[in-house]
C-alpha cells in the first residue's frame, strides 16, 4: 500500500518537472519568436564594456621640449624631456604607445605617449549606487520605522497621532509623487542636495511600512511576556530591548525582508530627479549603445542578483534565529 | 510583609462593570503561606496580580514591604524587584536559554556581573533540580521543567515575597507533583508566599491560612483544617463539596 503511494508520487513528480520544463521552454520560443518578428538584431557583444573597458589616457608635453632620455622597462617606458625652461619632466608611458624617440624636439601640447588601464563602466557605477542608495534609505527607514512602530502601540496619545497620520499620509500617496515633493518642494526650501532627497524620499516612503511591520510584530508577542519581565522588575524600555523586540524581530525578518527589496526596487524612481542609478544608467547606456532590449534585460538582472543576495542574507538569519524554536 | 486594605478593582466592559476584587482586606506576614482559593473568575488572580502591580486597582490601600502601591510617588518597579511571581503559562523567555533567562534580569535589573549572575543561576537550578538543562532553550522543556525554571528566575531577584498565579493548572497530571515539589520546599525554608491553585492537597498541607474567595470578595479566611472540616459560609461548603 505505502509502496503504491511513494511510487505515485514519483511520477507526479515527473509529470510536474516535465510540465514545468515544457511551459519554459515555450515561454522562450515565444519571446525567440515575438523578437524575431520585429526584426531585432541582438548585439549582446555591446554590453560588456558597459561594466568595464580599457581607457586610453595620453600624456603629453606641457611646453616645448626635446626628448632627454628614453628608458625601456619591459612593458612600460620612461621618458625624460627637457623643457626650454631648464626644468626636466618624467613620463612612464606603455612602450607599444610609445610616440617620441630619442632627441625628438616636441612642441607644448604633443603627446608622448599613451598609458590604458581598467574602468568601470555606468552600469557598475549605477547599480553601485542604487546599492548605496537603498542601503542608506534602509537604515534610515528602519530607524523611522521603529520609532513610528513603537509610537503607535504608546499610550501617549499625541505620539500615536502623529504616527498614524504618517503613516496614513505615506502610504496613501505614489511615491513618484513623493519624491517629487520631496525634491522640488522640501529640497528647494531646505536647499537639499538631490541625493540627500532621494534618501529621505525612499527612507520616509519605507519607514511608514516598516512601522506597521514592527508595530504587528510587538503586538503578536504575547502579554505574559512583557508582564514577566515587568514582574522582575524591568521597566517598560528594559522589556522591549531585552524580551520584546527580539522576538518581534526574529518574527518580522520575513516581511520586513519583502520590505528591503520592494525599497531596492523602488530606487529606481529616484531617476527622475537625475539621480544616475542603475535605471538612469541603463538609460544612458541605450543612448550610446542602441541595444535597448539587451540592456534592460541587463539591468533586469543587476537588480535581481541585487535583491536575491539579500534574500539569501535574511534566509541565513532566519535560521541562524530558529535554534531557539 | 503585605497588607492589603478595601482592595477595590472594577473592569469596564461593553456597558457593564464588573467588580473583579471587591473590597477585599488581608495582611500576609513574613514567613507566611497564604493559599488563595475560590471558583473561575472569582477574582483571585486579579488580587494577585494588584499585588505587584500587573493591575491598577480602582480604590483601597496595598502596602508591600512599607512601599504603598497606591501612593504616585512609589516606583513600582522597585516593589517589583522584591515580590517575584510565577504564572500559569511559565512566560519564559523563548528566545534565551535557560540559564540566560535567569540571568538576565539580574543583570539589567539588579546590576550583577555575569559571572555573579550565571553563578546564582546555577545554584538556583540545582535547587528546583534541573541543573543539566541550563543551555536548553523553553521550548525544548517539559512544562514541569519550565515551570520549575520560571520559578528559578524569580527567585534569583532575592524577592521578600513570593507570588504564585495557578502555578500547575497548565501542566499535564504527571509534572504537578515536581513544581509542588519545590513550591513545598520553599515554603518550609520560610519565603512568603501568596499561592492561587485549585490544588486543594497542596493548600491543605502547606497553607498557614487559606482565602477562600467568590465573586470578587473574600468570603472567608482561616487556617486549612478551619477551612476545609469546618466552613462558615455557605458558599464556601458549596465550592468545597463541588471540589473536594
Amino acid at each position: 500500500m505505502r509502496k503504491d503511494i511513494i511510487l505515485n508520487t514519483g511520477n507526479t513528480q515527473i509529470y510536474s518537472k516535465l510540465l514545468l520544463a515544457a511551459i519554459l521552454i515555450l515561454a522562450t520560443a515565444g519571446m525567440w519568436g515575438a523578437t524575431a518578428r520585429v526584426d531585432y538584431t541582438w548585439r549582446w557583444e555591446r554590453v560588456p564594456q558597459y561594466f568595464l573597458y580599457k581607457g586610453e589616457e595620453a600624456h603629453k608635453a606641457a611646453q616645448d621640449a626635446k626628448v632627454a632620455r628614453i628608458q625601456p622597462q619591459g612593458k612600460s617606458t620612461a621618458v625624460t624631456l627637457d623643457y626650454d625652461d631648464g626644468t626636466q619632466e618624467q613620463f612612464v608611458v606603455d612602450t607599444d604607445a610609445l610616440k617620441v624617440t630619442q632627441g625628438e624636439t616636441l612642441f607644448g601640447g604633443d603627446t608622448v605617449g599613451f598609458t590604458s588601464s581598467w574602468h568601470v563602466g555606468p552600469l557598475i557605477k549605477g547599480l553601485w549606487v542604487t546599492f548605496w542608495l537603498s542601503g542608506l534609505s534602509g537604515i534610515l527607514g528602519l530607524a523611522l520605522g521603529l520609532v513610528t512602530g513603537l509610537c503607535r502601540i504608546s499610550k501617549n496619545y499625541t505620539l500615536r497621532g502623529l504616527a498614524s497620520l504618517y503613516v496614513e499620509l505615506i502610504r496613501g500617496t505614489p511615491l513618484l509623487v513623493q519624491i517629487f515633493i520631496f525634491y522640488f518642494f522640501i529640497g528647494t526650501v531646505l536647499n537639499l542636495d538631490r541625493m540627500v532627497a532621494g534618501v529621505g524620499a525612499l527612507g520616509i516612503f519605507a519607514g511608514a511600512y516598516i512601522a506597521e511591520i514592527i508595530r504587528a510584530g510587538i503586538q503578536s508577542i504575547p502579554r505574559g511576556q512583557m508582564e514577566a519581565a515587568r514582574s522582575l522588575g524591568m521597566t517598560v524600555p528594559q522589556a522591549m530591548r531585552h524580551i520584546i523586540l527580539p522576538q518581534a524581530f526574529k518574527r518580522t525578518l520575513p516581511p520586513l525582508a519583502g520590505q528591503f527589496i520592494s525599497l531596492i526596487k523602488d530606487s529606481s524612481l529616484v531617476s527622475v530627479i537625475a539621480i544616475t542609478d542603475l535605471t538612469k544608467s541603463g538609460r544612458e547606456v541605450i543612448t550610446s549603445s542602441f541595444a535597448t532590449f539587451e540592456v534592460w534585460f541587463t539591468v533586469a538582472a543587476l537588480y535581481l542578483i541585487v535583491t536575491s543576495l539579500l534574500s539569501q542574507v535574511v534566509f541565513w538569519m532566519e535560521r541562524r534565529l530558529s535554534v531557539s524554536d | 510583609m503585605i497588607d492589603a486594605r478595601n482592595v477595590v478593582k472594577t473592569f469596564h466592559g461593553r456597558g457593564q462593570v464588573v467588580r473583579a476584587v471587591d473590597d477585599v482586606t488581608t495582611a500576609v506576614t513574613k514567613g507566611e503561606v497564604v493559599v488563595i482559593i475560590g471558583p473561575s473568575g472569582s477574582g483571585k488572580s486579579t488580587f494577585l496580580r494588584c499585588l505587584n502591580g500587573l493591575e491598577t486597582f480602582d480604590s483601597g490601600h496595598i502596602v508591600i514591604d512599607g512601599m504603598d502601591l497606591a501612593a504616585k510617588k512609589t516606583d513600582i518597579n522597585l516593589v517589583r524587584r522584591e515580590v517575584g511571581m510565577v504564572f500559569q503559562q511559565f512566560n519564559l523567555f523563548p528566545h534565551k536559554t535557560v540559564l540566560e533567562n535567569i540571568t538576565l534580569a539580574q543583570q539589567v535589573v539588579r546590576g550583577r556581573k555575569p559571572a555573579e549572575a550565571e553563578e546564582t543561576a546555577r545554584k538556583l537550578l540545582k535547587k528546583v533540580g534541573i541543573a543539566e538543562k541550563e543551555a536548553e532553550y523553553p521550548a525544548r522543556l517539559s512544562g514541569g521543567q519550565q515551570q520549575r525554571v520560571a520559578i528559578a528566575r524569580a527567585l534569583a531577584m532575592n524577592p521578600k515575597v513570593m507570588l504564585f498565579d495557578e502555578p500547575t493548572s497548565a501542566l499535564d497530571p504527571e509534572m504537578v507533583g515536581e513544581v509542588l515539589d519545590v513550591m513545598k520546599q520553599l515554603a518550609r525554608e520560610g519565603m512568603t508566599m501568596v499561592v492561587v491553585t485549585h490544588e486543594m492537597g497542596f493548600a491543605r498541607e502547606v497553607a498557614d491560612r487559606v482565602l477562600f474567595m467568590d465573586a470578587g470578595k473574600l468570603v472567608e479566611e482561616g487556617i486549612p483544617s478551619e477551612i476545609f472540616s469546618n466552613p462558615k459560609e455557605e458558599r464556601t461548603k458549596i465550592f468545597l463539596n463541588q471540589v473536594l
